[in-house]
């Protein structure tokens, strides 16, 4: 906080008052004297360069480098204007409403940045690490992969790491938005920016603190005002033909009118001329397109910070237009609406062969996917030896050596490829040895518990239709579809196919269509969608590349959340131009037909609209940091899940 | 070079704009970015950071006092 004596602008606003003040006094003191020709005009004229005179000096400087329309030599340009007509208490005052504005304004953008950067402020400075045996503390841009990170109770993790030994509670509320606490463990990874709660753990660092999570948060939301939406570009153009169009307005308010007026009476009247200066003087007043250029970026500014508070990281402005206007909602499947964790749910060895043994042979030809599949297929024999020569089909399965023998592990069209052949009926993962089929083993995924009411949620926010896309095959996706409450369904579709069915879809539609995956294989279907969606991408760059919205975790019901804040953010946008507008034209029309002048002061009135509008239209932006509300009143707004 | 720093004091977007002009206007400068309500300044130049933290302190005192301007 600042000194009072040291804020010179609220001392210009209380010296100006003062003298405002003190120019009343004289002018009553003084009525019907002939010293107050000379005694108002000269403390009115005072008071008015105490307040303004910074103004004035800002408007010189712009007139100098060109900056005509600059709004300091507008409000010079009105309140020197109000006192040649002889509107000499009216001078200082407009000044003085203008700088009583512009002050609350700037309280309330650096409020709004501060609020707004608390959110962010999950990026630690400093690192306890563990280096030759003593713990020291660094800088975290300091620590080096491979460092032992060492983590007490409340302190924030500095990078991106995986713990080594002990055991505590983590609290990923800051990068998540969920605050229910998550075990750490050996072998657990942390990403920076997450608390340790209670325990004491070591770990040993992934990355450094520029590319862990936290950073990678930052960065996002950082930029993310750098791509504009829709509204915000609106306001840019609008508020460069803005000021000149009243200004024009002005003069030929101003000048015009009495034109016509002396014309047709056929003398010049000096007090006709005089009104319609006057008036024209309002059309100044309002001449900034302040309330605008300010609030409507701050709205975003805000829905962004909030959306990050919530796990939720939109890129730009722009994604918020698109997700609040989609219409077709398309999802990936597995690890998207599914946990995307297979388990085997039966294995069927061909006659003649042991389970274990087929097991084995599976779980080794696997040994090197990463394929979510190929987990599940591990699970029964982890420790089987690695295949050799492992190919990867991609959509079909792999090829691979084990034993020095040529084993395949895949679906239908990759026992077709080499020409093993499949019992008929039998359905799942078929193994084939040396070309000739030898079993099969059935795994099913499981639903998300958030799928179903994040599903019907969305339905409630407008979304038309709802599509699955999925590599897998016809029957289980159905199965899911059907659980999830999906309309269309479109199985057995390679990667790239994906692409293509998103871009078929596209073409049939005029509506904006969104697309939530996982980022890690449909980056370029992510990025093809008018609006993608990666879930618990944050990870991935490929992810953070292609995406338009980053979810932090996997849960569901950040989708309808991430559209509810879209939603919102742009309608508070949308208030605030309608507001700041209306208020304008209003007073243009008001001052324009006289009804202005018929106040005492109507500049005063036209001043206080301008500024008070600006404020009102900031406090409005801010509401965008607040939302959503707290989960407690979300509960009977959330409609029954029908599953 | 692309350098990133931060600047308190900017009370508005028109602030901002002029700021920005100011630092483009000057010879080393290929190009200026400032974010008035992120508080972030980029700037692209020749110059190395502590000639280039130099030069912009120096565009923020050309503008006003109560600018003040720190490597991020």
């Amino acid at each position: 906080m600042k000194k009072l004596w040291k804020d010179k602008d609220l001392l210009r606003i209380i010296g100006g008052g003062l003298l405002l003040i003190a120019g009343f006094i004289v002018k009553i003191a003084t009525k019907d004297h002939a010293s107050a020709k000379y005694a108002v005009p000269i403390v009115f004229a005072v008071a008015l360069l105490v307040s303004g005179l910074e103004v004035f000096w800002e408007a010189i400087r712009g007139i100098f480098k060109g900056q005509l329309l600059d709004e300091t030599f507008l409000m010079s340009i009105a309140s020197v204007g109000a006192f040649i007509i002889g509107e000499y208490a009216e001078a200082p005052a407009v000044m003085l409403f203008y700088l009583v504005g512009e002050y609350f304004e700037h309280r309330a953008v650096r409020r709004s940045r501060a609020s707004i950067k608390t959110l962010m402020e999950i990026n630690p400075d400093r690192a306890l690490v563990s280096r030759d045996g003593e713990e020291v503390e660094i800088d975290a841009t300091d620590v080096k992969i491979g460092d032992t990170v060492v983590l007490r109770p409340g302190s924030r993790v500095p990078v991106d790491c995986t713990v080594v030994s002990g055991n505590a509670d983590i609290n990923t509320a800051a990068l998540t938005g969920e605050s229910l606490p998550v075990a750490a463990y050996a072998g657990t990874a942390l990403q920076s920016g997450v608390i340790v709660m209670d325990g004491v753990l070591y770990a040993k660092a992934d990355r450094t603190s520029e590319t862990s999570a936290a950073a990678r948060v930052l960065n996002l939301v950082q930029e993310a005002s750098d791509r504009k939406s829709r509204q915000e570009n609106f306001i840019t153009g609008f508020a460069r033909v803005y000021t000149p169009i009243v200004v024009g307005l002005a003069v030929l308010v101003a000048f015009l009118p009495p034109l016509f007026i002396c014309l047709s009476r056929g003398g010049f009247d000096g007090a006709v001329l005089r009104e319609w200066v006057y008036r024209a003087l309002m059309f100044l007043a309002v001449s900034c397109p302040c309330a605008l250029v300010i609030s409507v970026p701050l709205a975003f500014f805000g829905g962004i910070g909030g959306a990050a508070g919530q796990g939720i990281l939109f890129k730009g402005g722009c994604s918020f237009d698109s997700l609040a206007a989609a219409k077709i909602a398309v999802f990936d499947k597995t690890g998207t609406l599914t946990k995307g964790a297979f388990s085997v749910t039966e294995v069927r060895p061909a006659d003649g062969l042991g389970k274990d043994e087929f097991l084995r042979l599976v779980s080794s030809a696997e040994a090197h996917s990463t394929h979510p599949i190929a987990l599940a297929l591990r699970a029964g024999a982890p420790d089987a030896p690695a295949a050799e020569n492992v190919r990867e089909v991609p959509g079909k399965g792999l090829l691979a050596v084990v034993g020095g023998r040529e084993v395949a592990v895949g679906n239908l069209a990759l026992m077709a490829d080499i020409g093993a052949d499949v019992p008929a009926g039998t359905e799942g993962i078929y193994v084939a040895r040396d070309g000739k089929y030898i079993g099969a083993v059935s795994i099913a995924d499981t639903i998300r518990p958030g799928t179903v009411p994040a599903l019907s949620e969305l339905r409630h926010l407008g979304i038309r239709e709802t599509v699955m896309l999925t590599g897998d095959a016809e029957a289980p996706a159905k199965k899911i579809a059907a659980a999830a409450g999906i309309d269309t369904v479109k199985a057995k579709l390679l990667p790239e196919e994906k692409y293509a069915a998103l871009e078929d879809l596209m073409s049939r539609t005029h509506e904006k269509v969104m697309y939530v995956g996982d980022g890690i294989n449909d980056a370029p279907v992510l990025a093809r969608a008018d609006v993608g969606i990666a879930m618990g991408g944050i990870g991935s760059d490929a992810a953070i590349e292609a995406a338009d919205v980053i979810l932090t975790t996997d849960a569901p019901e950040k989708i309808p959340l991430a559209r509810r804040i879209a939603k919102k953010t742009l309608r508070i946008a949308e208030e605030n131009i309608v507001f700041a507008l209306f208020v304008k034209i209003a007073v243009m029309v008001l001052a324009a037909t006289g009804v202005l002048s018929l106040f005492a002061g109507g500049m005063w009135v036209a001043v206080f609209a301008d500024v008070g509008v600006a404020l009102l239209a900031i406090l409005n932006s801010l509401r965008t940091v607040l939302y959503p509300p707290k989960p407690c009143c979300k509960a009977n707004e959330a409609p029954a899940a029908n599953a | 070079m692309t350098y990133k720093f931060t600047v308190s004091g900017l009370d508005c977007p028109n602030c901002a704009k002029k700021l920005t002009a100011i630092i483009e206007s000057k010879e080393d400068v290929e190009s200026v970015k400032l974010n008035f309500l992120t508080e972030d300044l980029t700037v692209t130049t020749e110059l190395d950071a502590i000639d280039a933290l130099e030069l912009v302190r120096a565009c923020g005192k050309e503008f006003s006092k109560n600018v003040s301007i720190d490597r991020k």
